[in-house]
């Protein structure tokens, strides 16, 4: 009877190990800071740094979107708040928007941020009710960001100077 | 009791301590710290180490470190087939992490190193070998493979140039190092490394062990059955033998 239990116990002991080591080598975490984090994010109680937040929130309206994302990265370090990810795509956009051209490389990083976004959100759809900005979702923002990384004819268009940044 | 505590303790290292040490060897064979900033980075392992696992695994059974039939039997209970078949399972993957752990991450290194073990391996096969002198065997293979890895080659990569980087530097002018190219690690990397093939060694000295008391278990029950069939005779043979004079008496 004591041998059964200890192969019952055993089992569920080294199974869930061994689950953790696959989770482990998966999310490849850098630091035991970011496996406290992934372990938050799995165990659905991680929460962002909102100080961090309204800092990096402040400083995107005074379009200094660089410090922003820093101030975001760092409330959101294991990228695991979708919101969050929602407004460091918004700076990519912000800041690689230009009148006469887009900076590939920007918005291309924005891509990144708006898919990071769209997988944490893909159960519950995301709206941002920002008065601040005039796109709200991530659907919205990830098509504006790739339109600007694509190559077409209209982009010789001299009446594209006219068009406004959103 | 003592019979009750050896079968104890044999489940507890059959059942729960092979397995966390075998898991264990899994998760920091892979692991590596990186020499800027000290970041874990974690290295699946590569197609060639679960090559020589199997081969390894292999030379486990033709050795008698693992005897299949005693692990492994259709009148054991499932649980207990269960169990052993994870622990195996678990032995595997540990292999496959220790290869891992000593093999260079890239470049002509990676496949000369690659290269020996699968011929080592190989050759081993078609050796006699008992436990004890395939173990013997294996923590010299490992051992070599370290000192190669964590200690001549650290040596030649490291980012301020160690006495080997300036050997070789003598010896292969005009050479390029490209092709011997590989990652610099932290030298946490070799002490993590260590732990992990001293772990490992550890596990399948416990196996050889647990693998004994495992035959040791099946030929005390053997002898118990034998035992008591014995006595049962002995008694009935007994009774018959008390009742027989009576019944030359009445007659």
């Amino acid at each position: 009877m004591k041998s059964k239990f200890i192969q019952i116990a055993g089992l569920a002991l080294t199974i869930a190990y061994a689950v953790f080591i696959i989770w482990i080598y998966a999310t490849e975490p850098r630091t035991f800071k970011e496996v406290a984090n992934s372990a938050e994010v799995a165990a659905g109680t991680y929460q962002i740094n909102q100080e961090k937040f309204d800092s990096g929130y402040s400083l995107f309206l005074r379009e200094q979107f660089r410090a922003a994302r820093d101030e975001w990265q760092r409330a959101d370090p294991a990228q695991g708040d979708a919101r969050t990810q929602f407004y460091i795509a918004y700076s990519f956009y912000r800041e690689g928007w230009g009148r006469v051209y887009y900076d590939q490389e920007l918005f291309k990083q924005g891509v990144e941020a708006a898919n990071r976004a769209a997988n944490l959100a893909s159960t519950v759809k995301l709206t941002v009710d920002d008065p601040n900005l005039q796109l709200h979702t991530i659907a919205e923002l990830k098509a504006e960001l790739e339109q600007g990384t694509e190559r077409s004819w209209s982009d010789v268009n001299p009446l594209k100077v006219l068009r406004t940044r959103k | 009791m003592t019979v009750t505590n050896r079968s104890r303790n044999s489940s507890l290292v059959r059942f729960v301590l092979l397995p966390l040490f075998f898991l264990t060897v899994m998760l920091l064979g892979g692991l590596r710290i990186s020499a800027e900033g000290h970041a874990f980075i974690f290295v699946a392992p590569p197609l060639v180490t679960l090559v020589l696992a199997v081969l390894l695994m292999l030379l486990f059974v033709r050795g008698r470190l693992i005897e299949l039939k005693r692990w492994l039997a259709s009148d054991r209970p499932p649980l207990t087939n269960i169990s052993h078949g994870w622990m195996l399972l678990t032995l595997f993957f540990a292999s496959a992490q220790a290869f891992n752990s000593v093999l260079p991450e890239r470049g002509l290194l990676h496949w000369l190193f690659s290269f020996f073990f699968l011929w080592t391996l190989w050759n081993n096969q078609f050796s006699s070998f008992d436990a004890r002198r395939l173990l013997r065997s294996l923590t010299v293979l490992f051992g070599t493979a370290f000192v190669l890895k964590h200690i001549l080659l650290a040596s030649l990569y490291t980012p301020d140039g160690g006495w080997l980087k300036k050997v070789a530097g003598a010896l292969l002018q005009g050479v390029s190092l490209g092709t011997l190219d590989a990652p610099a690690f932290a030298p946490a990397t070799g002490y993590i490394s260590f732990f992990t093939l001293a772990l490992y060694v550890f596990g399948l000295l416990l196996l050889t062990f647990a693998s004994d008391d495992t035959i040791d278990e099946v030929v005390y029950t053997d002898r118990l059955a034998l035992r008591e069939s014995v006595q049962e005779k002995t008694l009935s043979t007994d009774y018959a033998d008390s009742r027989a004079p009576r019944n030359a008496d009445a007659l």
